[in-house]
Order: C-alpha cells, then sequence, then structure tokens
C-alpha cells in the first residue's frame, strides 16, 4: 500500500511561482489571490541595518500537509474529508456540507472555498488529474524549474523521496500539533 | 390561509390547553409607548431578515463578511447567542419543576416556552449559515463524521428539540410526572449538546485560544446567565416592572442565583486570561492580549455582561429587581459580545504568517466585520425570536399551574 508524501528542498526555490500557475492550471483553480492550493511563502530578512541576517531570508512554498493525523478529516461531520488511497486527504463534494469546520481546523490554512462546487476543496496531489491518467509527477513538481519538490511514496524504500528523507535531515510544520504531516522540508 | 390555521388551531386546543384566540385578536396589544416601540422594532427587524436572507439566496457566502482565513463570522455568533439562550433557558427551568425548588417554579412554563422559540431560532440562522443544509440532513444521516464535535452537536440538539418540546407539551397540559420525565431527559441532553458545542471550538488542536477544556464548560456557566437574564426580561416587559409579591420572591431568588452565577464567570474569565498569557507562549499569549485590549471584550463582555449587572445585584443585595430588569438588558449585549468575541478570537491568529505576494505585508490579525447582509440576518433572528415568543405568550397559558 503506496503512502504518498512530499519532499521540499525549499532553499532551492527562487520564488517563481511557477508551481502556483502550474496548479491553477492543472486542477483548474480559480484565478485570484485567495484561491489557491498551493503556495510560496517569503521570510523577510531579520535584523537592523546594518546587522541583517540575509540568511534568514527564504522562500517556503507550502500546501496541504496531507497530515497522517489530519485535523480536517476529524472535525468533518459527513466524511466528506477522507483519506483516499495512498494516504492522501481528499473532499468528495457531494457530501460536503460547506460548514468550513475544516477551514477552522485546519492549522495550515491549506483549505479554501471552490466557488464552482461551492463546497471546500484543497491540494489533491493531482491524484484526480495527473495521477489518474498514469504521471508519476505532481503538477507543481513537474513544472518547477530548481527542482524544489519531488513526490513519491514513502512506504517504497527505493523511491526518490524515501532515499532523500534516509540521507538529508528534514523537519515538518507545526509538529508538536502532532498532526503528522507528509510534507518533508529538506535541510 | 387564516381560516386553515384557525382550523388548525382547534384540532391542536384538543390536546393542548389555548386561549381562543383569532388572527385579529392575535394582532391586538395594549397600545403603551413600550409595546409600540417594541412592535415597531421587531417589524422592522423582520424586514431586515428577508432583505438579507434574499441578498442571501442571491449572492451565497459572498454576502457575508467571512474570508478564507475567517470562515465562520457573525452567523455563528448568533447561532452560538440563541442556542445558549435555550440551554439556559431550560436549565433555569429544570431548578423548578424537576427539582421541585419550590420558589423558582413560578417561571417553569415561560422559560421552556423561551427555550423552544430561542432553539428554532438558532436552528434558522445556522441553516442560513450552512452552504448545503438539506445535504447536511441526508449526509449526517447516512456518513456519520462521528469524531466530529459539529455532527454529535447536530445530533444531540435534535434530540434536545424533541425532549423540551414534550416537555412543553406536557407543562402545558399540567401533566408534571411526564414533564418531570421529559424535563430530566431534556436537561441532560441539553447540556450534553450545549457542552458539545464548547467543544467545537476545543477541539481545534490548530487554535490554542480556544483549544482546552474551557469552552465547554463556559458555554454552560453562561449559558444559565444569560436564562436568568432572559428570565428577568420576559417578566419585567410582562408585568410592565410591576411585580406581584410572589413574582418578587421568584426573582429575588432568581437574582441571588445570577449573582453568584456572575462571580464564577468573573472567576473563570479572570482565571482564563492569566493562564493564556502568563508565560508569553507564542500565539497563544498574543491572541489573548490582542483580546484584552479590545472595546467588545472590556465594555460589552466584562462591563456590560458581567460587571454592570454583578455590582447591581451584589450593591442590593439582590432585592433591587426593576434595576435588575434593565441590567438584563445591557447583560444580553454582553452576552451577544461573549459569542461574538468568543468566534473571532478564535480565528483571530492567522494561521498562515508569511507573506505570499509582493507588495503585501506579512499577515498580522485578522480583520473581520460583518457585511450588512450579516447584520439584517441577525437583527431578524431577534425579531424571529420576539415574533414566536409574542404568539406562544397570546395563545398558552405559560403562568404556573393552579394547583
Amino acid at each position: 500500500m503506496a503512502r504518498y508524501g512530499m519532499a521540499l528542498d525549499y532553499k532551492n526555490c527562487i520564488n517563481c511561482k511557477a508551481c502556483e500557475v502550474a496548479c491553477k492550471e492543472e486542477n483548474g483553480v480559480a484565478l485570484g489571490a485567495d484561491k489557491h492550493r498551493i503556495w510560496v511563502g517569503v521570510k523577510e530578512i531579520e535584523g537592523e541595518w546594518p546587522n541583517l541576517n540575509i540568511a534568514s531570508s527564504m522562500f517556503e512554498p507550502s500546501q496541504c500537509q496531507h497530515c497522517e493525523n489530519a485535523p480536517c478529516q476529524e472535525v468533518c461531520p459527513t466524511q466528506a474529508t477522507h483519506y483516499a488511497k495512498g494516504g492522501i486527504v481528499m473532499v468528495d463534494a457531494d457530501k460536503c456540507i460547506l460548514c468550513s469546520y475544516c477551514m477552522e481546523a485546519c492549522p495550515y490554512d491549506a483549505r479554501y472555498v471552490n466557488d464552482e462546487t461551492l463546497t471546500v476543496d484543497k491540494c489533491t496531489f493531482c491524484s484526480d488529474t495527473r495521477l489518474a491518467r498514469g504521471e508519476t509527477t505532481t503538477a507543481c513538481q513537474a513544472t518547477c524549474p530548481t527542482k524544489v519538490r519531488t513526490f513519491g511514496d514513502l512506504d517504497d524504500p527505493n523511491s526518490e523521496i524515501s532515499q532523500l528523507l534516509a540521507h538529508r535531515d528534514h523537519f515538518t510544520l507545526k509538529t508538536h500539533l502532532g498532526t503528522k504531516p507528509k510534507l518533508f522540508y529538506l535541510v | 390561509m387564516f381560516a386553515v390555521i384557525e382550523k388548525g388551531m382547534k384540532q391542536v386546543e384538543k390536546f393542548i390547553p389555548m386561549r381562543h384566540t383569532d388572527i385579529r385578536e392575535l394582532m391586538n396589544f395594549k397600545k403603551t409607548p413600550l409595546n409600540l416601540l417594541v412592535a415597531f422594532t421587531t417589524l422592522v427587524f423582520l424586514v431586515l431578515f428577508v432583505v438579507g436572507v434574499v441578498n442571501y439566496l442571491k449572492h451565497g457566502h459572498h454576502a457575508y463578511g467571512v474570508t478564507r482565513e475567517h470562515p465562520w463570522g457573525l452567523m455563528i455568533a448568533m447561532y452560538i447567542f440563541f442556542v445558549v439562550s435555550s440551554t439556559g433557558l431550560c436549565i433555569m427551568s429544570a431548578i423548578g419543576h424537576v427539582f421541585e425548588v419550590e420558589v423558582l417554579e413560578p417561571f417553569a412554563k415561560r422559560a421552556i416556552h423561551g427555550a423552544v422559540v430561542t432553539l428554532l431560532t438558532g436552528f434558522i440562522v445556522i441553516f442560513l449559515e450552512i452552504g448545503h443544509p438539506f445535504r447536511m440532513m441526508i449526509y449526517n444521516t447516512i456518513s456519520p463524521g462521528m469524531t466530529s464535535a459539529i455532527w454529535g452537536m447536530g445530533v444531540l440538539y435534535s434530540l434536545y428539540m424533541i425532549f423540551i418540546v414534550v416537555e412543553f407539551f406536557f407543562l402545558l397540559r399540567h401533566d408534571h410526572k411526564w414533564a418531570k420525565r421529559f424535563g430530566i431527559f431534556g436537561l441532560v441532553v441539553g447540556v450534553a449538546a450545549h457542552s458539545n458545542l464548547g467543544a467545537v471550538f476545543g477541539f481545534l488542536v490548530g487554535r490554542p485560544m480556544a483549544n482546552g477544556i474551557y469552552y465547554p464548560l463556559y458555554f454552560i456557566l453562561s449559558a444559565m446567565v444569560t436564562g436568568c437574564y432572559l428570565i428577568f426580561l420576559m417578566y419585567g416587559f410582562k408585568y410592565k416592572l410591576n411585580f406581584p409579591d410572589e413574582m418578587k420572591k421568584t426573582l429575588e431568588a432568581t437574582a441571588k442565583i445570577l449573582g453568584l452565577l456572575l462571580a464564577i464567570l468573573l472567576f473563570f474569565e479572570i482565571w482564563r486570561m492569566l493562564t493564556l498569557i502568563y508565560g508569553g507562549v507564542p500565539e497563544r499569549a498574543e491572541t489573548a492580549l490582542h483580546a484584552l485590549k479590545s472595546a467588545p471584550f472590556l465594555v460589552g463582555e466584562i462591563f456590560l455582561g458581567i460587571l454592570l449587572p454583578f455590582f447591581i445585584i451584589l450593591f442590593s443585595n439582590a432585592k433591587a429587581i426593576k434595576t435588575i430588569v434593565f441590567a438584563s438588558f445591557t447583560g444580553m449585549i454582553g452576552i451577544f459580545f461573549m459569542r461574538y468575541d468568543l468566534v473571532h478570537e478564535t480565528q483571530v491568529f492567522p494561521m498562515q504568517t508569511l507573506k505570499l505576494r509582493e507588495y503585501q505585508l506579512p499577515p498580522s490579525f485578522v480583520e473581520y466585520f460583518p457585511s450588512t447582509t450579516e447584520i439584517f440576518i441577525a437583527l431578524g433572528a431577534i425579531g424571529i425570536a420576539i415574533t414566536l415568543y409574542y404568539i406562544g405568550d397570546k395563545i398558552l397559558y405559560l403562568e404556573t399551574d393552579p394547583d
């Protein structure tokens, strides 16, 4: 049984936002600043002139963490949010009642309202688009010019992501909440 | 249509003792300035409700001021406001007619009437907040998310509604034995439902301001305070402050309970704030300080909602029941801010703290102000509650039984 995750070599990110564009194009995400499944956060330079910490300035691409213990899944009253094949956290649009409790519960701000389906939507790791067509990469990974993203099966010891995580130090976001995110930031 | 309603009422009269009232009598009331003011305000609120609902039906959630970062707004606050009132009235009623505290028995029926009315109004409000309410009824049943506090709340509040309606039915028929039995069920399920509503916020692991045991407990305590305020308002209006002796005793006893509850609530608030701020834990302390410095918290929650009524009760030794009626009005304004603040404060700290776009500052505390549509529906819901209460008061016998 596959268990999908993503490793982010985030220090390579150049904030070109090609991933955001590719995601919108591939998954039909509406235009507009609030309608995004993935994003690139900017950490600004810390300190005051002349003691500026240039190393503190970096880009942090992010998205739904596809948590193994997802708060959004736990709070959904109709099981619209569920764990699909490969541990991907998905939303069944037919069951979503738009109570917005998942938006409230997600500690990563990874959910938004899809104005076409009038349900809460999120990153699917392109499982209903690219993966369904037999591709092995997500749109954001395929388009990234600096190879920040590596998507793959965490349970396959020979997969590229497993090898990366085995050989490089990494961290996850808001680990203390016990959500067990499957987005790993490579140090 | 009126003839059909009147025919239906005659059928109901066979089961429930009612005043025989036709539509013209129903619309007829004593034309005092206060009555006219309440009638006019209610009418305006009902018109605003219609305008708000039409706008919501046309534009959906875009008509509300909610955003990705602040998905819950005034509608959720108003829903909590009404269901808190319902639970509070149910608990206060149960003290009298279930636990047989004689001095509090006179308001049992009227309080349960208020509980039914506020619960129905709360349901109307949440119906206008949930994006797909009919889908909710279907999938809450056939695909239950049992780990969800919202699912638990939905089930428990539905049961609660059944129990208090049946309890009210038996109270109106003077059947104390069955009223008491259903009263116990209503009380237990009502407390479970309401603390569950607190858990909707308390279970949010990513929101340190709300996460924890505080809200489930605080909801029950503040519900009882709300129940007391509403009892004062209902009887203050009914007797136009000229209370008969028996009612004076009842209201003085209620004032003593209210004083105690307010003292406990103040104690809760003080320790909550100190615990949240102490140690300067990131996110939690900042959010608490942000809330602590806000006018809705200081003026609304603390001054109007707690301190003003508390000191009136304290310095009058719970005897100034006329003044407490006015303090109950400001108290209810404070209670509204308690609901509004808890919804807003839970979401005020941004989950996304990084800057996402050029020419943008890093996200700070999330801003929210209700849209006109939300305000219209919220005021309209108050109008609906007053109308339903008025109709019940006109056609039902809400006073203590002759026996």
